[in-house]
């Protein structure tokens, strides 16, 4: 009963393949401010990452004021219990933590669409047993895991990448065989495996371009997962000591008696990134995922109702 | 005087950016007691919104202009507020059970016993006794007031959905596609329990499908609608043997015949948009009969025998003119 | 497949679920290189006696699957081992920890799952209004927030009002039974507000998303041609319906209830579990750490099996 949705005259889709990137990427930006607000946060940091070596203001690990040096003209955000500037902590942390973040998410996205993608395509006693591991590590909870990987092999950067990645797989692989799954029924697939297409040609020629848009919104909301996981293993302890990430920021607030001082400018700033990065990551992988699978119902019920016009009255006669 | 009459019904959908839907343009219709009216059309010719109306179900983007008349008293005098009175009382809703009109996570005998309980019609033990006497009337055994929607197949949950509606004994029966998406043999049945029914309780029914057999086998009159206006109404033997609108005579033309014996004609083209307003008769575009004044002038209802009504220039001009009789007949 | 057979079927995974889980952890601590058990050097502060004892005990001069079926038994008598720390049985340090976080995590968890529900299905009413954006907004606020950073951010703010951390007032002494309570229930506060404000703001999204999805199905048309009120509707039809991916989406987010609250115990000093699992991390206190591990691992399984329940008994179209 597609009955509030007025089908009338403005022409359905027709069933097939998707529309082209461009053309997805138009429509996600024009229809959708969310996903223009979350995309432009993204690029911000991305930009600062990337521009850091430049832009950082004094260099990280010499004291260049006093010890819990609080904001002024010369130090926007203060200085922390080295007398390091607090700006360029900030900088270099939003650095590595974005390196952590994208490549945490890349190793999770490798191996969970590969899983996905065998899953689904594959079906059938492959199917069952991907799905099994992946159910056990889904139930499995992440952090303890990730706290003992990382107590265990020690913390280098390198490691945080591969336990964070090797952790967060699981949901993508789920996602992914449910989309490969239902790609994979469509006429034209049947069609291209029947001319004898091998299957990696069939694969990446047109299951992968339908897979893509799903397993980009769900990247996007990866890295946020990955940036965050990163912040509590930091804060454990287990993040790597040579190196500054948002985690370590607030890490170095806790354990060195920030608090108590009152410096609340070695605290703030970093988890305000994390959140920033996050809402922004949010915004943009639910406006892909809206937009790939839109909800076309109306709510049948609101607090406002419909709405009457005076009568028209063209002046036919009743029946 | 007709149990129910819609008069000057329009209805507008706000679509954002300044834009707006036109769905129902100026719709009149009239019931009299007993009786079983069709409301045919295409997809999207405004039909359902139409039926959705007259019970005040529209979404809040929705605006609506024009009259529904219950006994005289019009039910959308102040919209929502005077709607909701009626609602399973006097006008009763069947909606396509095959699709998820029942709650997935209640009984079915909850779900009849639920509006009774409501309107103050029956309640405790008298409502589930209530509630199996109507599970009968409609062909379903009592158990199955304890079972879930789920349980049973799409012809049965349609009997359900139609018990459901009698639960406050309504005067008037909107259906909308009740036998859509049933297979040909269920949808007989429901079609020959629509007649009992109504014949049985008195009951009044609108009919919305698009479905054209059903409608001759169901209904006594019909109103054929395009792009949000009526129009052709008229009794059906009428709207097959003598249709006075091109679009009447291509939509009966273009049902297959079972035996395969009429070549099946389609309708080419395509609706128009409602977003935007129309000069002249919506169908021109697609009309094979359209000349001179359809393209700028909107053509208006007019009587065209007894009973009967159509709206297209051609019933302006004299008979010979007028579509043959032979076209879209049945053997 | 009957009904009945969804309940084996779950519980069975949940079985070998907690089976997947014994099992890593006894190889993550035994087989992979650099797994610091075999190690023994990395124990602090070993005297000769206890090295030789922790190499009886954990039989390391035994061959893999030997070990591993010691394990086994040992685990099936309870038995979890020796802390590194402090030579105390790894099982009433967890039994005291657990009893710990248990009432801390459960006023946290009940006050988030509440504010959640309620602000979602506002939002959900109120879809596209001020109160909408408002609301979702705090949510993906709170939501995006580092869980540390939220805890010590509320330290800062409201140190001055309520302890500052810890389970209890060390001057308290000879205290009676009530006034211990209180005492406690002061300290509780801060951590699990912070364990709420966490968790609320996921849970308002998950339950606002559900609620749109529900209000646009058709029984809820069906419910409002019927003539009931619109909170009628929204309370008995759409808000029950709107329960079940609620409840499966929540039941996934198990695992970050279980990082945020170690986190918050980090930060308050709570001497629960998480706070035992970062202490046995820092004091690389491994058999400590298998054990905070394992019970972690297991009361996600256990909860998520329960959540498994709840939906079975919500949705009665569950069979499969």
């Amino acid at each position: 009963m597609s009955a509030v949705l007025p089908e009338t005259g403005l022409g359905a889709e027709g069933v097939g393949p998707r529309p082209s990137a461009a053309g997805f990427m138009r429509q996600l930006f024009r229809e959708r401010p969310s996903a223009l607000a979350g995309g432009m946060l993204l690029l911000l940091f991305l930009l600062v990452a990337l521009l850091s070596k430049w832009i950082e203001p004094y260099p990280i690990n010499a004291q260049v004021g006093p010890v819990f040096g609080p904001p002024s003209a010369s130090h926007w955000l203060g200085l922390d219990d080295s007398g390091y500037d607090m700006t360029s902590l900030l900088i270099e942390g939003t650095k590595v933590s974005l390196i952590v973040g994208f490549a945490a998410t890349l190793v999770s996205m490798v191996i969970g669409g590969g899983v996905g993608i065998a899953a689904g395509y594959f079906g059938g006693g492959v199917d069952t047993a991907l799905m099994r591991v992946t159910d056990y590590f889904l139930v499995i909870p992440d952090i303890p895991l990730m706290i003992v990987l990382a107590a265990l092999f020690g913390s280098s950067l390198f490691n945080i990448v591969l336990v964070i990645g090797i952790i967060l797989w699981t949901g993508t692989a789920r996602v992914v065989r449910a989309q490969v799954k239902s790609v994979r029924q469509r006429v034209y697939v049947e069609r291209a495996a029947s001319l004898g297409a091998g299957h990696l040609r069939l694969i990446v020629r047109h299951i992968l371009p339908q897979v893509a848009p799903l397993l980009i919104a769900n990247t996007v909301l990866t890295v946020a997962v990955a940036i965050f996981d990163e912040t509590a293993l930091s804060f454990l302890g287990l993040g790597d000591p040579t190196k500054v990430t948002w985690g370590s920021i607030i890490e170095h607030a806790f354990d060195r008696s920030a608090i108590s001082v009152g410096a609340w400018w070695t605290l703030v700033p970093a988890g305000l990134c994390v959140s920033v990065l996050t809402i922004g990551c949010y915004l943009l992988g639910q406006a892909i995922e809206d937009t790939l699978n839109p909800r076309l119902k109306v709510a049948h019920l609101s607090t406002r109702g419909f709405r009457l016009r005076p009568l028209v009255g063209t002046g036919r006669q009743t029946l | 005087m007709s149990l129910l009459e819609v008069r000057d019904l329009h209805v507008w959908f706000d679509l954002g950016h300044d834009r707006e839907l036109h769905a129902v343009q100026g719709v009149d219709l009239a019931l009299d007691q007993g009786e079983r009216v069709g409301l045919v059309g295409e997809s999207g010719c405004g039909k359902t919104t139409t039926i959705l109306a007259v019970m005040g179900l529209l979404p809040p983007n929705a605006s609506v202009a024009g009259e529904v008349l219950l006994d005289g008293e019009n039910v959308l005098r102040r919209g929502e507020e005077t709607v909701v009175a009626h609602r399973w009382t006097d006008l009763a809703m069947v909606f396509q059970g095959a699709m998820n009109a029942l709650n997935p996570v209640k009984t079915v005998g909850w779900q009849l016993r639920e509006p009774m309980e409501l309107h103050g019609v029956a309640s405790g033990a008298k409502a589930a006794a209530r509630a199996r006497e109507l599970l009968g009337l409609v062909g379903l055994p009592a158990s199955a007031a304890d079972r879930y929607p789920h349980e049973f197949s799409g012809g049965m949950r349609q009997r359900a959905t139609i018990a459901m509606a009698l639960a406050c004994d309504p005067k008037v029966l909107l259906a909308d596609e009740p036998t859509t998406a049933l297979d040909v043999m269920v949808q007989a049945q429901i079609l020959q329990l629509l007649v009992e029914l109504t014949e049985r309780l008195g009951l009044t029914l609108l009919l919305v499908t698009h479905d054209l057999p059903v409608v001759a086998q169901l209904c006594q009159r019909a109103a054929v609608m395009y792009a949000g206006a009526v129009a052709e109404v008229g009794p059906i033997d009428q709207l097959y043997h003598q249709p006075r609108h091109p679009y009447t005579r291509l939509l009966f033309a273009a049902t297959p015949d079972i035996y395969g014996e009429d070549d099946v004609q389609w309708i080419r083209g395509a609706p128009p948009r409602l977003d935007r307003p129309i000069p002249g008769c919506p169908f021109q575009p697609r009309c094979d009969r359209a000349f001179e004044p359809c393209p700028t002038e909107r053509p208006q209802l007019q009587v065209v025998g007894p009973a009967h009504h159509a709206a297209c220039h051609l019933n302006d001009l004299d008979s010979e003119v007028q579509p043959s009789a032979g076209a879209g007949s049945r053997a | 497949m009957r009904r009945s057979d969804y309940l084996i079927k779950r519980t069975g995974f949940a079985m070998a679920t907690i089976f997947v889980a014994i099992t890593l952890n006894f190889f993550l601590f035994r087989v992979l290189p650099g797994s610091a058990v075999t190690n023994i050097a990395h124990v602090p502060h070993a005297s000769l006696q206890l090295q030789e004892a922790l190499k009886h005990q954990f039989g390391l001069d035994r061959p893999i699957w030997v070990q591993y079926l010691r394990y086994l038994q040992q685990l099936a008598h309870g038995n979890l081992g020796i802390s590194w720390a402090d030579q105390q049985p790894v099982r009433t340090h967890l039994a005291t920890n657990l009893a710990n976080t248990v009432p801390m995590l459960t006023l946290g968890t009940v006050v988030a799952i509440v504010a959640g529900i309620a602000t979602g299905v506002l939002a959900a009413w109120r879809r596209g209004r001020a109160a909408d954006y408002g609301h979702t907004g705090v949510a993906l606020l709170f939501y995006s927030f580092p869980t540390q950073w939220l805890g010590l951010m509320l330290l800062i703010l409201l140190a001055s009002y309520l302890p500052a951390g810890g389970m209890s007032d060390p001057f308290l002494i000879e205290a009676g039974f009530w006034q211990r309570v209180a005492d406690t229930t002061r300290h509780m506060l801060l951590p699990s507000l912070t364990v709420a404000l966490t968790l609320y703001g996921g849970y308002a999204l998950i339950v606002r998303s559900s609620m749109l999805e529900t209000l646009g199905e058709d029984y809820v048309l069906t419910a409002r041609a019927k003539g009931l009120p619109a909170k009628v509707v929204v309370r008995r039809h759409a808000l029950r319906n709107a329960m079940l991916p609620t409840v499966t989406l929540m039941a996934l987010s198990l695992g970050s209830i279980v990082g945020g609250f170690i986190l918050v115990e980090v930060v308050f000093s709570w001497p629960g579990i998480g706070r035992a699992t970062y202490e046995a991390v820092v004091q690389r206190d491994y058999p400590m750490l298998q054990g905070t591990f394992l019970v972690l691992t297991v009361s996600v399984v256990v909860f998520n099996l329960l959540a498994d329940l709840l939906y079975f008994r919500l949705d009665p179209r569950v069979s499969e």
